[in-house]
C-alpha cells in the first residue's frame, strides 16, 4: 500500500489521542500543515517533545491538544515568551499542562540514546542545578546520578526516549519516505530515528533516482517511514532553507492575537478551523497579505557546485 | 591610541566589553543580538581567528544580515557546516572544544547562577520563563561563560528563585563537587552600568569597572549584594573608533542594536 497520502489521512491513521509525538524543528522546519491538521482534529492528551519548541508547541498547547510536555525551551524568538504557554501553566487555561524540563544537551541525546536502542545516556550538563530539584510525570526516572564505574566520578544519567510516532517537515522525500534534508538540523534527524513510526512531510515528493543523486542528505530511511505527505509551504511561518524565509510579520499577528484567549480563538477560527487544508491555508494568506507579499517570502536559487559519487 | 568618539549608545559599549572578552583563535557559542555583536566585532579587529558557532547546528556562518534566532535562514548559506545540536552541544561543546560562551537572564547572583525557568515559586509562578535551552550546557561546559545582564536589584539578586544555568553555584569547589569540567565557569557580568569580573578565590563578582557616566557609588547602589569594588577600579574604555567603525558599517548596518535601548539598556 503506498505511503503518499494527504496530512488529514496522515494524521488520522497515525496519530492517537494519548500518542507521545516527537515534532521536529528549530525555526528551521516546523510541520505547521501536520500541527493544524492535529489541532482541527482535536486529537488530545498529546505528550509533545523537541529542543527549543516554539510558536507550534504554544498552539498546540492553547488548542488543548498536549496533556505532557517534555521540554527544554519555549518561547516566541523575537516576539517574547510563549502566550499560551504562560496561560497554561500560570492560569490552568485551557488547562495547566506537565512538564518534565531538559536542555538542549540532555533531550538530544536522550533521543539519539532512543535512535540507538541504548536504555540510557550520560549527560555532563544539568548537574549542581534546580533542574535536578524538579520532577513531573517522570519521577523518579528522570535522571540517576551514579558514581561512575570506571573512574567513580559523579555522573547523571537521563533515559532513553522512544516517541509513539514523529512528524517531520523536510526538503524532499520519495514515495517510499526515503526523507532528504539540509540546512540547519536542531535534533530532527534523532528525533526521527528514535520513534516508532515516521509522518513524513515535505516540500516536493521526488523519484527514488533524484534521493540517489545525493544520498548522504537522506536522514531518514523508507523502513521507518509510514507516511508521505506533499505540503509546499508546509513550514510556514517557519522557514525551509531554498524554498522559503522565516515570515516575521505573521509572527507578529500570531503574537497579538494570543496575547488573548479570545484572541487566540479567533486565530485558530481564522487560520486553522477555517482553511480545510494548506492549500485553503495558502489561498487564504494571498487573499489577505497579497501575492507580493507570499512572493516576497519565497527563496532565490542559489546552487552550489553539484556533488558527484561517481567511481 | 585610538580614538573613542562619544556618540555610541550604551548597548555597543556593552557588545565591545564582550568582544575584548574573546581572544584570538577561540572557539565561541553565540546567540543573537549582544553575543553575536561582540564576537563578530572581535573577529574584526583582534581576534580574527575566533571561530563561531550556533547551538543550533551550524559552524563558521557568513551571514549576510543580523541573524534574528539561532536558527536565523540567514546562517545556512555559506556556513562552513551545518548539523544539528547533538554536533554542536554534543560534539563541540561537550567534547570540550568550546571556548566561550554568552549567557543572560532575567535573574543573576554574586555567583552568576543564572535564573531563566520561572519568577516566582516553579509550582505556583508570578511568571513563566522560557527554560534553559542550550544555556545549562553552556554554563556547564563552555571554558569561559560571559554573562549581559540589566544592572538593577530586580535582575541582579542576592539569590536566584531558580538556578537554570550553573555559575559558581554555592561558591567555591561547588562545580567540581559535581563533576563539571575543571577550569570552566562564568568570567564577567556585563551590565549597561559595569563590568563585574569573578574573583580566582572567593568565585563572588566583584566590581572591575563603571561605565562613563556612572559612578563607583552608583553601581554599588545598584548591586543587591555587597559587591566588592577592585583596588584597581577604573572607568570601562569607551568603544574604539575602529570597533563603531565595524559595528556600523560591517556588522550591523542598520543598527538593529539600537531595540537594546528599548529594552532598558541605556
Amino acid at each position: 500500500m503506498g505511503k503518499v497520502m494527504t496530512t488529514a489521512d496522515a494524521i488520522q491513521k497515525f496519530v492517537v489521542s494519548g500518542d507521545f509525538l516527537f515534532i521536529g524543528g528549530y525555526i528551521c522546519r516546523p510541520p505547521f500543515a501536520a500541527i493544524h491538521e492535529i489541532i482541527r482534529q482535536k486529537k488530545r492528551d498529546l505528550t509533545i517533545t523537541r529542543s527549543n519548541a516554539a510558536d507550534d508547541f504554544d498552539m498546540l498547547i492553547g488548542a488543548g491538544c498536549v496533556k505532557r510536555f517534555i521540554a527544554t525551551f519555549i518561547s516566541l524568538g523575537l516576539y517574547g515568551l510563549a502566550r499560551c504557554y504562560r496561560r497554561s501553566i500560570e492560569k490552568g487555561i485551557p488547562h495547566k499542562i506537565e512538564v518534565e524540563e531538559y536542555t538542549n544537551l540532555s533531550l538530544p541525546l536522550m533521543l539519539m540514546a532512543g535512535a540507538l536502542g541504548m536504555p540510557f545516556v550520560p549527560v555532563k550538563d544539568m548537574v549542581g542545578t534546580d533542574l535536578m530539584n524538579i520532577k513531573s510525570f517522570m519521577g523518579e526516572n528522570k535522571y540517576k546520578m551514579i558514581e561512575s564505574p570506571f573512574d567513580g566520578s559523579p555522573v547523571m544519567l537521563v533515559p532513553a526516549l522512544r516517541p509513539d510516532v514523529a512528524i517531520i517537515h523536510v526538503q524532499q522525500a520519495d514515495e517510499d519516505g526515503n526523507a532528504q534534508m539540509w540546512g540547519i538540523g536542531g535534533d530532527c534527524k534523532w528525533g526521527a530515528n528514535a520513534a516508532k513510526k515516521v509522518i513524513v512531510s515535505c516540500e516536493r515528493i521526488v523519484s527514488r533516482e533524484t534521493v540517489g543523486k545525493d544520498p548522504s542528505r537522506t536522514i531518514v530511511p523508507s523502513f521507518k517511514v509510514v507516511a508521505v505527505t506533499e505540503e509546499p509551504f508546509g513550514a510556514h511561518p517557519g522557514y525551509t532553507p531554498g524554498f522559503y524565509d522565516v515570515d516575521l510579520s505573521y509572527g507578529y499577528l500570531y503574537k497579538e492575537a494570543s496575547n488573548t484567549v479570545e484572541g487566540f480563538q479567533a486565530f485558530l477560527d481564522e487560520w486553522v478551523f477555517g482553511p480545510k487544508d494548506r492549500n485553503e491555508y495558502i489561498q487564504h494568506y494571498i487573499q489577505k497579505f497579497g501575492y507580493a507579499q507570499y512572493k516576497g517570502l519565497q527563496a532565490k536559487f542559489d546552487y552550489g557546485y553539484p556533488v558527484s559519487y561517481a567511481y | 591610541m585610538s580614538n573613542h568618539p562619544d556618540d555610541y549608545i550604551k548597548a555597543e559599549l556593552m557588545a565591545c566589553c564582550g568582544a575584548r572578552e574573546i581572544k584570538d583563535g577561540d572557539i565561541v557559542i553565540v546567540g543573537t543580538g549582544f553575543p553575536a555583536m561582540s564576537a563578530n566585532i572581535a573577529r574584526y579587529t583582534h581576534a580574527p581567528g575566533a571561530m563561531l558557532m550556533q547551538e543550533s547546528g551550524v559552524f563558521d556562518a557568513r551571514p549576510t544580515r543580523p541573524a534574528l534566532s539561532v536558527g536565523d535562514p540567514c546562517l545556512n548559506p555559506g556556513a562552513a557546516m551545518t548539523g544539528g545540536l547533538v554536533d554542536v552541544i554534543g560534539m563541540f561543546l561537550q567534547g570540550g572544544w568550546v571556548d566561550v560562551g554568552f549567557l543572560a537572564g532575567s535573574q543573576i547572583d554574586k555567583y552568576g547562577n543564572i535564573n531563566t525557568t520561572v519568577i516566582g515559586k516553579y509550582e505556583n509562578p508570578k511568571s513563566r520563563l522560557p527554560g534553559s535551552g542550550g544555556a545549562n550546557p553552556i554554563g556547564s561546559l563552555a571554558k569561559r561563560g560571559l554573562i549581559i545582564a540589566l544592572h538593577n536589584i530586580r535582575t541582579l539578586t542576592e539569590k536566584v528563585d531558580f538556578i537554570t544555568t550553573p555559575g559558581y553555584l554555592e561558591g567555591p569547589g561547588a562545580r567540581e563537587r559535581w563533576g563539571l569540567p575543571p577550569d570552566t565557569g562564568p568570567q564577567v557580568i556585563i551590565t549597561n552600568k559595569a563590568v563585574m569580573r569573578f574573583d580566582k578565590q572567593t568565585k563572588e563578582a566583584y566590581l572591575e569597572s563603571y561605565h562613563p557616566g556612572t559612578t563607583v557609588a552608583e553601581v554599588v547602589k545598584l548591586t543587591p549584594w555587597k559587591l566588592k569594588v577592585s583596588d584597581d577600579v577604573f572607568e570601562t574604555e569607551p568603544p574604539r573608533e575602529e570597533e563603531i567603525r565595524v559595528m556600523r558599517e560591517v556588522i550591523d548596518p542598520h543598527r538593529m542594536i539600537q531595540i537594546y535601548e528599548k529594552r532598558g539598556y541605556v
